[in-house]
């Protein structure tokens, strides 16, 4: 936390004021021509800043910061500084709602960026007509937001940067089909992610393996602290393996508990479909168990190329911390607006939204393509088993694969998830 | 109330204060600050429903955003499927009130802590409703899209309510005349009745009140009212979560009432205005606002027993400040 008080909302004011001394000298490499656009541009971010979720939110905004410096001190977007405001997002509809409201109408915000509940990411889209701002998702996942907001009630408004819940659900089915086990259950969250990821997950390892069974499930309400009747409930149903999409604290602490029911003793697979994210590779550490699956929306060890290693090692410097996939996120979601303004030349909404439309953004994730359709970056993201590698201050993942993006990532026209 | 408030002057002048601050708003300010408003005013409405149990019949509800939960999801659910917004509005309210009925039916047989654990385990079974009946309720990811078209009034009343100034005239007006009711039932026989039962039950028992039909009528009134606030919040913000149904939800009126006053009618109005005020300045400043958040309605309470208004009366007819904790009984008769 002692790192997180660097960037008080004045420093970003001193960030800013920086980017545009920097714009005074005469700068060579990697200055962008002056636009002549509003100075200096503001993004809102709100994610999750309090609560046992605030990790999160912290990552996310180490991310943010981080892409703002980098871009201030090359010129920022089109010759303006860019500058960043924080609120805390709450998980809450209301508050989400609120937050925008501000940005755009007493703030001034140019773009918004950030939510981390599918829900808040819902209905901060469903307004986003009204304040008539690009709204560029970094962590909800819902798939609602593409296929049923963007893809068939044409609000074009919002995109979203980061991997949707397909990751959670079906990219997870191809790692799956080649495991040898038939029998699965599920411990997830007792919400749409939770339900959602379960069902495309059935419908999609069905289609590859009929021979499958799904033997056993149980949904924990959000903030479930004691997993054992969870546990004890699915195990009941003997299956070979287990799936989850328990994620942040509530990932740790049923991996923590299901350790003592020797749960990974008697199943042959487990799967996390969010058991890479900082949080929880940090909060299990040792007690991580060897040849989990685990996945996210980013991994700091994917793809293996310069670009993604100086992130790293540049978010390290900054941050003193690996960074988490939220982090990533946003920092792209900063880069995707440099280049869509930078093309499009303009602020005005309709050239920009035009600008992102099949945008390619060159991120640390890899190259990822903003899809016209459903406003979706597509980009890959892998599953990988957990390993401890003494070089690294956390469990790490290995065995890296990859399930081809133009299969696991729904397509227009978005046809009923049928399991 | 300060004395100067207590005569009819003195009212109609704190009146008349509020009615031009809600006029001023659209006037002077932005959209930001229409929308910020209108989110005080509701939450004036729901604090004065809520007090009319707390403060004048000394029954504390934990559940209080049900009733708000019932209005807001019914009037969702009407909007969307077409109904116009003035009609939306009210069916909300009375589907609060309605449920209000049910559940004050069971809640009236009690009182103090029981009555407060009966309302709390409402409360949250309503949530555990909103919660999981996803078809109807949309679950977590709550009702979105809902749309704020028609006014659904007859001739020129017709207003088109989708630019965010013309919802606020009406929400606001609304809600206006809703405190004005409140207040108006303060002062009636029945709010007459709701202090004598605060101040003994038994007492008011022989004297001929009916008091558990009584506290009954006073539960689905605040029912009602609580209903409404939460059915003008629909529209407002185009989204309905499970959030207006849990359990933080029913201590937002608690905290406002406290700090305001519960002994006085103004005491949730003013308390609604710091609670949210301070809290939309402090999130400006930190994130770690709910800290800050925190140790300021601590010292709030701690320093201010009675609230702020009683506070402020304590001052003004020169009584010692802190001559103990301020109980309804030791509250001076209206």
């Amino acid at each position: 936390m002692a790192a997180s008080r660097r960037t008080t909302r004045r420093t970003f004011l001193k960030t800013g004021a920086a980017g545009l001394a920097a714009l005074a000298a005469p700068r060579g490499f990697g200055a962008t021509p002056d636009l002549k656009l509003k100075k200096p541009i503001k993004v809102g971010c709100q994610t999750i800043l309090s609560g046992p979720l605030g990790g999160y939110g912290e990552f996310m905004r180490k991310g943010a910061v981080l892409a703002m410096e980098e871009i201030n001190a090359s010129g920022g977007v089109g010759g303006s500084p860019l500058e960043l405001n924080f609120r805390d997002e709450e998980l809450k509809v209301d508050v989400g709602v609120k937050n925008a409201r501000y940005f755009v109408d007493d703030w001034g915000a140019d773009f918004l960026i950030g939510i981390d509940s599918s829900a808040v990411a819902l209905a901060v889209g469903e307004i986003m007509p009204t304040l008539n701002k690009i709204l560029i998702v970094t962590h909800g996942a819902t798939e609602k937001f593409n296929e049923d907001l963007v893809y068939k009630k044409h609000i074009k408004q919002c995109f979203r940067i980061c991997v949707p819940v397909y990751q959670d659900g079906i990219a997870s089915a191809f790692i799956a089909k080649d495991l040898p086990v038939k029998k699965w259950a599920t411990i997830s969250p007792d919400y749409e992610y939770g339900h959602t990821s379960w069902k495309m997950f059935r419908a999609t390892l069905k289609r590859m393996k009929p021979e499958v069974e799904f033997v056993g499930e149980s949904f924990a309400k959000f903030g479930t602290v004691d997993f054992s009747s969870h546990i004890s409930k699915v195990m009941g149903a003997q299956p070979e393996a287990i799936f989850s999409t328990e994620w942040g604290g509530e990932a740790v602490t049923m991996v923590k508990q299901a350790k003592l029911f020797k749960v990974f003793e008697q199943t042959k697979a487990f799967m996390i479909a969010m058991g890479s994210a900082m949080d929880v590779l940090q909060g299990l550490g040792a007690d991580y168990p060897d040849g989990v699956w685990a996945s996210g929306r980013y991994y700091f060890g994917y793809p293996d190329t310069p670009q993604n290693k100086k992130f790293v090692e540049t978010f390290r410097k900054r941050w003193q911390s690996y960074p988490s996939y939220v982090s990533e996120t946003s920092y792209a979601a900063l880069y995707a607006i440099k280049k869509a303004v930078e093309k499009a030349k303009t602020l005005e909404i309709d050239p920009v939204i035009a600008a992102l439309e099949g945008l390619q953004v060159d991120r640390p994730a890899g190259p990822c393509t903003i899809r016209k359709e459903d406003h979706q970056a597509i980009y890959a993201v892998p599953w990988g088993r957990i390993k401890h590698d003494p070089n690294f201050p956390m469990p790490i993942l290995g065995d890296l694969r990859v399930a081809p993006t133009d299969e696991y990532y729904r397509k227009p026209p978005f046809p009923p998830v049928e399991a | 109330m300060e004395p100067a408030a207590r005569s009819g002057a003195g009212r109609a002048a704190a009146a008349a204060v509020l009615c031009a601050a809600v006029l001023a708003v659209p006037a002077l300010f932005g959209a930001f600050a229409q929308y910020f408003a209108l989110n005080v005013l509701l939450l004036m409405l729901l604090a004065l429903s809520f007090n009319l149990l707390f403060g004048m019949t000394g029954l504390l509800s934990f559940g209080h955003a049900a009733f708000y939960a019932a209005g807001a999801y019914s009037t969702a659910l009407l909007l969307r499927a077409g109904a116009p917004l003035f009609p939306a509005v009210i069916a909300g309210a009375l589907c609060a009130a309605v449920l209000a009925a049910v559940v004050g039916a069971f809640c009236v047989r009690h009182t103090r802590v029981y009555f407060s654990m009966l309302t709390l385990a409402f409360g949250m079974f309503v949530y555990a409703i909103v919660w999981k009946w996803t078809d109807v309720t949309g679950g977590d990811d709550g009702l979105v899209g809902i749309p704020r078209m028609r006014l659904g009034l007859p001739g020129p009343f017709d207003l088109n309510l989708a630019p965010l100034r013309n919802y606020y005239w009406f929400a606001a007006l609304l809600v206006l005349a809703s405190a004005g009711l409140l207040h108006r039932l303060s002062r009636s026989p029945l709010g007459l009745a709701l202090r004598a039962i605060r101040e003994n039950a038994e007492r008011a028992e022989f004297s001929g009140i009916r008091v558990r039909r009584t506290i009954f009528l006073a539960f689905v009134v605040a029912g009602a009212f609580a209903g409404l606030a939460g059915a003008l919040l629909a529209p407002l913000e185009q989204t309905v979560a499970p959030t207006a149904a849990h359990w933080t939800k029913s201590a937002e009126p608690v905290m406002a009432t406290l700090i305001g006053g519960p002994f006085s009618f103004a005491g949730p109005i003013v308390g609604a205005v710091v609670y949210l005020g301070l809290k939309e300045i402090i999130v400006r400043f930190t994130e770690y606002w709910l800290l800050v958040f925190g140790l300021v309605l601590l010292g709030v309470v701690l320093a201010f027993r009675g609230g702020l208004l009683g506070a402020a009366e304590a001052l003004l007819s020169r009584r010692p400040w802190m001559s103990g904790p301020r109980t309804p009984a030791a509250a001076s008769p209206r």
